[in-house]
């Protein structure tokens, strides 16, 4: 039984995904999809999240500490950048729904391996 | 009653909000719903905004707001390379250079070629060691070395230890906020709000703005009582914008702006009758890698490597332009590289590792697939499908041009590659120029007011700044001097309306 129900939430949610806007999702985030689709659009289902939304659940500085690198490449720490510090809302350069990239990308052709 | 401007004015508005009717383009203050009111109303977060943020607050604001479209700070100021000249400054005297505001403003004049405006550029040189030292007070911090820039008569070019421009936008953020300033993401600017006669009350905001995505958000409109500063930027990253204007800036030819640069200031501020300068003049990079977006870290290589170094045509094996001639003559000369087909054929830049491996800038190229090292001739000329022997016979040839101290072929100077042979291993880049700078923009004065095309007089209660603002460098702007004048009008704004 508890094998099948992620599978019903999946048939579920992509049956409403192929009415609303939502096409993916990350796996992880299912327990967020179990509470609906206001947690994360706080603003209404047709507006974009706030950029607090994620931080209900995320926190900057431990992602920060998270994905800090040394010497030289400190300073291409997605989460604590040379040019935006910690700053740069997560939507920047994730997104839930829609395929992105790091805004580093930009200008820099960095490896940011576990980027999602 | 409409006149024809007013016709015209309401029109173009409208186009702005789409299907969502404007207010009104003009109006009478009362009229207007204000959602939002605040004593300085700054748009776009880059140099110009921040410095009139600081310099506003030092002058006794209360109430400053700063509005930024993209979810992030800094637009291309946060991306630049963090070189500023600054002419007379305690650096200078303290390494013996000997400069003066008059010396820098005769240096642009001559890139301006007969285009600039004196006037302005003497107003921007003058303020220089004032804004040295506001940047200084704000926490950004100085390397001790000051950088020599092509076609300057003095060593000036002072640059941020980041070398880049985020070691000044952090800083002057963080004490912006410090003052009270209020800053905001999200918020797009759309239009200018204003009465019958052409003062400007306020703005219309649109609030929670996803980039790219022009229906987002909601729309607001902003009261500003002392004035509205418009500090949003170039328009190099609007590519239908600036190809009209020159059309060999298609999509083929990169960009190093941020994604933000899109001129809206620059149409709003066009759409009240503010005098467009030399929205023409565009300027490419010919620093650039077509093998990383934007500036990158090839930009930096190259301006390296350009003196000592060979940039190579790949059908004829051969040397096409001075090196280090100035940026238009070389992206000009660049951007005709091409296969049989009429494709690009970007250039090959060929360095010197004994050489290049001096500077930080190898490193990053290499390990980031900008650049890659080859330990022949032969190694070069197969990768790439080079003819072999023009590309040896070049070689030869450019290193006794460097044994002779002359370089016959395209007049470049030798004496930055004095005893810098091109020997093995080599270090490649490849070629492409992208566009980096608007010299062109909307006409202002020296206390930062827009000027009105009908009748060259200030459009009361606006303000522009930074590089929206146009006719200051003409034709070519000299490297390192658009961070100072983006400054010191930005101060000239916050003075202009404090005064008001
Ligand atoms: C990669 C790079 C390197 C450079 N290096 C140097 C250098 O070393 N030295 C030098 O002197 N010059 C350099 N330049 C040029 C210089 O950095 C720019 O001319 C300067 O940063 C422009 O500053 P600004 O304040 O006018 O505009 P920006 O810094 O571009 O700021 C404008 C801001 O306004 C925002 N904006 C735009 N439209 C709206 C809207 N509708 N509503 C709200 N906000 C809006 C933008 O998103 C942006 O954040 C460089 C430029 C680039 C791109």
């Amino acid at each position: 039984m508890k094998l099948i129900t992620p599978l019903i939430a999946l048939v579920i949610s992509s049956a409403i995904a192929s009415t609303a806007m939502a096409r993916d999702q990350r796996e992880y985030h299912q327990m967020v999809y179990d509470s609906g689709c206001k947690t994360c659009h706080d603003q209404g289902l047709k507006s974009f999240p706030s950029d607090t939304a994620c931080l209900q659940c995320h926190d900057m500085s431990d992602l920060a500490k998270q994905t800090a690198r040394k010497g030289h490449d400190a300073k291409q720490n997605p989460h604590d950048s040379m040019h935006y510090g910690q700053e740069a809302p997560c939507m920047e350069c994730h997104g839930e729904h829609t395929k992105k990239q790091a805004i580093c990308m930009d200008c820099h052709n960095f490896d940011y391996p576990k980027f999602n | 009653m409409q006149t024809r401007r007013s016709f015209l004015k309401f029109g173009a508005s409208a186009a702005t909000v789409g299907a969502l009717a404007p207010l009104t383009a003009h109006a009478q203050s009362n009229q207007v719903e204000w959602d939002e009111s605040h004593e300085v109303v700054i748009v776009g977060s880059g140099f110009a905004g921040l410095a009139a943020a600081v310099e506003a607050a030092k002058l006794g604001a209360k109430d400053i707001v700063i509005f930024e479209k993209l979810g992030v700070y800094g637009g291309n100021s946060t991306l630049n390379a963090g070189q500023a000249c600054f002419a007379n400054t305690d650096l200078q005297k303290k390494l013996g250079i000997e400069d003066s505001a008059e010396l820098m403003v005769q240096d642009q004049l001559k890139s301006g070629r007969g285009y600039a405006s004196e006037e302005l550029l003497r107003h921007s040189a003058e303020l220089g060691p004032y804004i040295y030292q506001l940047t200084k007070d704000c926490g950004c911090v100085y390397r001790d070395h000051i950088i020599n820039t092509g076609g300057t008569s003095a060593t000036r070019s002072h640059q941020v230890i980041e070398r880049s421009g985020a070691g000044f936008i952090r800083p002057m953020l963080k004490t912006a906020r410090s003052y009270g300033v209020k800053t905001k993401i999200r918020h797009k600017f759309e239009h200018l709000i204003t009465a019958k006669d052409g003062t400007v009350l306020g703005i219309q905001i649109r609030k929670g703005y996803h980039f790219s995505h022009e229906d987002s958000g909601k729309l607001i409109n902003v009261k500003a009582e002392k004035g509205v500063l418009i500090a949003t930027g170039g328009f190099g990253a609007n590519v239908s914008f600036r190809q009209a204007l020159d059309p060999n800036l298609g999509e083929e030819v990169g960009c190093t702006n941020a994604r933000g640069a899109t001129g809206d200031g620059l149409v709003a501020m066009l759409a009240e009758g503010a005098m467009p300068v030399h929205l023409s003049f565009i300027q490419s990079g010919p620093w650039a890698s077509p093998d990383e977006g934007g500036f990158g870290y090839g930009a930096g290589f190259s301006l390296y490597n350009f003196p000592h170094s060979i940039a190579i045509d790949r059908n004829t094996g051969q040397r096409f332009m001075n090196e280090t001639a100035d940026r238009k003559t070389r992206a000009d000369l660049e951007v005709q590289r091409r296969d049989k087909d009429g494709n690009p054929n970007p250039a090959l830049l060929i360095a010197p590792k004994h050489e290049a491996k001096k500077d930080p800038s190898m490193e990053n190229v290499l390990r980031y697939n900008v650049a890659w090292e080859f330990d022949s001739v032969e190694a070069i000329a197969k990768h790439f499908d080079l003819p072999l022997a023009a590309l040896k016979q070049q070689i030869n040839d450019w290193n006794q041009y460097v044994k002779q101290g002359e370089d016959p072929q395209f007049g470049k100077r030798m004496n930055m590659s004095t005893g810098i042979y091109l020997t093995a291993p080599f270090i490649v880049q490849r070629l492409w120029p992208k566009v980096h700078y608007c010299q062109g923009g909307i006409q202002i004065n020296t206390k930062a007011e827009v000027i009105a095309a009908k009748n060259g007089l200030p459009i009361p209660r606006l303000y522009a700044a930074g590089e929206v603002s146009g006719g200051v460098h003409g034709v070519s702007r000299l490297g390192g001097c658009s961070t100072p004048e983006c400054m010191a009008f930005g101060v000239t704004a916050a003075r202009s309306m404090m005064k008001a």
